[in-house]
């Protein structure tokens, strides 16, 4: 049976050619959504490792001209004042580079003897904290650690599996950063700072006093009790202007500068998975159409086979089987061109996602092709062989 | 061995109830060629579609190669008329996007059979009706006659015990007609094969063993 049908649908290629475009067009674009969307999904899934709801981010502006002892003395200070106002849990200083702020510290080289390229955020002794971060392995900063010999470091899980596979734990390894050699005190399990779609990186953190730029730590980021957050911004506004006396203070929620981070890929997404939609739709419209003209145009057919001996399942059979045969083969010659980008590793995506990507739009397009298929196929079922036969 | 009794036909609509067939009796011997005439809608496919089992009587029984056909379910229906019997039909009937030798295939699709065993019977079928050499045509490339053997081929590639022809030769010239009729008393002389014809040519009916007229509905002779 199987040999008749594909017999029958080469001997209807031309008939057949638009449905064969249709479906081949529609796996093309499943598939680039699904792989797009399957990889994204995968790097949201993995933790961004700190929290963010019921955090602050706030920049503040300290006098240019104020000394550095009173630059440190001013920031110990605030925090001691913020973490008495109400509502407020923790508070940290950090660098220039804040979570979902949108900028990078990156730096490389090969001193190690191996080409290692990292990210990097200067923060304080009280950032893990600030921040709810795990440590897989070792230690954070802490107090003393300035007067070690190797200026400290704290690395995230990416950087010790990237750099170093096959060593159980980094901590006490000396890492050449910028031609200076420093001592990895502690891992994070992870650290993305960009988006929950952002993908893994080698990252660094540095201590204050590993801050070449000179620039004192002009952000914060608080954290609050839950359902405080709001609240605390009036009294934190106030405490900073008075403390920095200069009213250039910027407060901002983190999590809503989590989703905000987030759009660049929700949004393409979403619009790919609209267009995807209304493409399945189109083809299941399509299916329809193409399948009740079939029929119509094959009723003496259908009556013949019923009075060869044909039982309904096997009328049902044949032309969900004549669709499946065409969209078969427009998954073949798609699943051709599909393989194409992980074998030729022609996007800097792994491979199982595409992989995935192709197994899925396989799966959603026979469905469909199958459910649309079968409806008219069961009707074309129930013709009266008495009847169509001598309609002609 | 075909055996009707009192077999009525009637088709209802919201305000007509018109009787096709009225309490027909009739019997086949195996091996007959019996030939149904009379006028257009007295009733002679409706009673070749009932014979056919591809049209329920409304009343009486129908008994086929000893088997009470009337009471068989769906499949067993089909599995009967895949394996009992052939029909011809007076415009062919043939899939002009299979070959001539997959349109005689047709029937064996819906058997347990070998794509190889399927082949070589399609293949005795079409030298029986003198085709062989057109096997691999398709039915476009073939004159109306021709057509109707690769039809008739189909009809007894599965070996059937019965052979139901609606009109045949009807659209056929003379000609062709009487060759298409060579061929049928052949398959009925040779291989024993029982077959109902029903025709409008009183020639082509004197052909066969037996003619039974219907009118109205009746057997009238």
């Amino acid at each position: 049976m199987l040999t008749h049908l594909f017999k029958l649908m080469w001997n209807k290629r031309r008939t057949n050619s638009l449905l064969f475009l249709e479906i081949l067009l529609a796996f093309i674009v499943l598939f680039g959504v699904y792989s797009f969307a399957l990889y994204n999904l995968d790097r949201y899934n993995a933790p961004l490792g700190f929290q963010t709801e019921h955090m602050l981010g706030v920049a503040i502006d300290i006098d240019d001209e104020m000394d550095s002892l009173d630059v440190l003395r001013l920031q110990e200070r605030i925090k001691r004042d913020i973490r008495t106002l109400p509502g407020v849990e923790d508070v940290t200083f950090l660098g220039f580079v804040n979570p979902f702020g949108g900028s990078t510290w990156g730096i490389g080289g090969d001193d190690n003897g191996f080409d290692a390229h990292v990210t990097l955020t200067f923060a304080e002794r009280d950032y893990a904290s600030t921040l709810n971060m795990k440590l897989r392995d070792g230690r954070w900063f802490e107090e003393g650690d300035e007067n070690e010999k190797y200026p400290p470091i704290v690395v995230n899980g990416t950087f010790h599996d990237n750099f170093y596979p096959d060593a159980e734990s980094i901590v006490d390894t000396i890492f050449i950063l910028g031609s200076e050699s420093h001592k990895i005190i502690g891992v994070v399990d992870h650290y993305k700072y960009h988006s929950n779609f952002e993908e893994p990186y080698p990252h660094v953190f540095l201590p204050p006093q590993s801050n070449f730029t000179g620039e004192p730590f002009q952000q914060l980021i608080v954290r609050t009790a839950p359902g405080r957050t709001a609240q605390a911004e009036e009294p934190l506004y106030r405490l900073l202007v008075d403390a920095t006396k200069n009213t250039d203070v910027v407060i901002w929620n983190m999590e809503a500068d989590r989703k905000k981070a987030n759009r660049p890929v929700v949004i393409p997404l979403a619009i790919m998975t609209i267009i995807s939609g209304f493409l399945l739709i189109n083809i299941a419209l399509g299916l329809f159409g193409v399948l009740f003209t079939q029929i119509n145009r094959r009723r003496a057919e259908i009556g013949l086979r019923k009075a060869m001996g044909a039982t309904p399942a096997a009328v049902t059979a044949q032309f969900v089987g004549e669709v499946l045969v065409v969209t078969v083969a427009g998954l073949l010659l798609g699943t051709f061109f599909a393989v194409q980008l992980p074998l030729l590793e022609l996007l800097p995506i792994p491979g199982k996602y595409f992989y995935l990507g192709i197994g899925a739009a396989i799966t959603t397009i026979l469905l469909i092709v199958a459910l649309c298929a079968l409806i008219p196929s069961r009707q074309a079922a129930r013709l009266h062989p008495a009847t169509v036969l001598h309609e002609e | 061995m075909i055996e009707l009794t009192n077999v009525s036909k009637s088709y209802r609509t919201d305000t007509i109830e018109t009787l096709a067939l009225q309490r027909l009796n009739l019997s086949v011997p195996d091996g007959e060629f019996l030939s149904i005439m009379g006028p257009s809608g007295c009733g002679k496919s409706t009673l070749l579609n009932i014979m056919g089992l591809i049209d329920e009587p409304s009343e009486g029984s129908v008994v086929l190669a000893g088997q009470p056909v009337t009471s068989y379910n769906g499949s067993k229906v089909a599995r009967f008329r895949n394996e009992q019997l052939g029909f011809i039909f007076q415009s062919f009937h043939l899939i002009n996007d299979l070959s001539v030798v997959d349109n005689v295939e047709l029937p064996l699709l819906y058997r347990k059979m070998g794509g190889k065993e399927r082949r070589r019977l399609a293949l005795d079928a079409l030298e029986r009706v003198g085709l062989s050499n057109r096997a691999t045509h398709f039915p476009n490339q073939l004159s109306g006659g021709q057509k109707q053997r690769v039809a008739i081929a189909r009809a007894i590639v599965g070996r059937p015990n019965i052979i139901l022809a609606d009109e045949p030769t009807g659209n056929l010239d003379s000609h062709m007609g009487g060759e298409i009729m060579d061929i049928l008393t052949r398959l009925n002389t040779d291989l024993g094969t029982t077959i109902v014809m029903v025709t409008h040519d009183e020639r082509m009916a004197r052909m066969t063993h037996r003619l039974v007229r219907l009118s109205d509905g009746e057997r009238v002779s």
